[in-house]
């Protein structure tokens, strides 16, 4: 596998995606290669700061309880 | 035709109750989808109460055992479609000063206790990622936000989206890697030098 194969898979691996086959030969070439180690855990970093980072709102009181209500009442 | 009556009721209510913990529970997730879709808080609410009004009242056919978060994404998502672009009609005026008040305003930000606080990254301000998120093309920012915020499956992903698994996943390394180069951009503006710069 080249580096440009292995950089398409890694951003499937931090999710999880990958068939068996595919995980073998990106663990395969990660063990060669220094460089796609190095940016595998930039990619793995990537998506902690996207989790983390992007702050979530919570949904406006009054539509928590409107919705409460619309289900409530609706037969 | 009393205990008919009663019956449905009590069916009724037993419905109410699932739907309370089943979809009302991702009322938080789903306004904040909603709020990315749009840029506009109106439009986020309404978008919220249509759907969950619609879920209510297809909530039969819901498939029990199924991520009913992704579920109430989907309906979500097509209304937004149905409103805002089939009828080539613009969601209301972007809230820009909304952006910055998400970091300004609100606190309950998880704390950072990761291996990223290491690294240049963890320069970056919460605005700073927020902004370079948007900048990305939608088709991009769309599949980020549903994988790495929501925790989707490429799968379930692929069903809200309306495409197949091998272009989200394909999306999802294109769009990484331009976010990558935005995040770097800031980093860089911090003083920090990336693997861009060697």
């Amino acid at each position: 596998m080249n580096c440009n194969k292995a950089m398409v898979l890694m951003s499937a691996a931090i999710d999880g995606e990958l068939t068996a086959k595919e995980s073998e030969e990106l663990t395969g070439h990660l063990d060669d290669c220094p460089e796609c180690r190095s940016e595998f855990q930039d990619a793995k970093n990537t998506k902690i700061i996207i989790r983390e980072r992007i702050v979530r709102v919570r949904a406006p009181k009054n539509l928590v309880e409107s919705i409460v209500k619309m289900t409530s009442v609706i037969s | 035709m009393k205990e008919k009556k009663k019956v449905l009721s009590a069916q009724e209510e037993l419905k109410q109750r699932e739907f309370q913990q089943e979809a009302v529970t991702h009322i938080n997730a789903l306004y904040n989808y909603a709020l990315h879709l749009t840029m506009n808080p109106d439009d986020a609410e309404d978008l919220v109460q249509e759907t969950y009004l619609k879920a209510y009242k297809f909530f039969d056919s819901f498939e029990r055992g199924t991520n009913c978060k992704a579920w109430l994404f989907k309906i979500l998502k097509n209304n937004y479609i149905n409103k805002f672009r089939k009828n080539a009609r613009e969601p209301g005026k972007v809230d820009y000063d909304l952006i910055k008040d998400f970091y300004h305003t609100i606190k309950d930000v998880q704390s950072d206790t990761t291996e990223a606080e290491s690294d240049f990254f963890h320069s970056l301000l919460h605005e700073e990622v927020y902004q370079a998120l948007l900048s990305l093309p939608e088709e991009f920012r769309e599949v980020i936000q549903l994988c790495d915020m929501e925790g989707f499956t490429y799968e379930e992903i692929a069903n809200m989206v309306e495409s197949p698994i091998g272009t989200v996943r394909s999306r999802l390394y294109r769009g990484r890697k331009l976010l990558r180069a935005k995040l770097e951009e800031y980093a860089r503006k911090h003083g920090y030098n990336t693997e861009i710069d060697e």
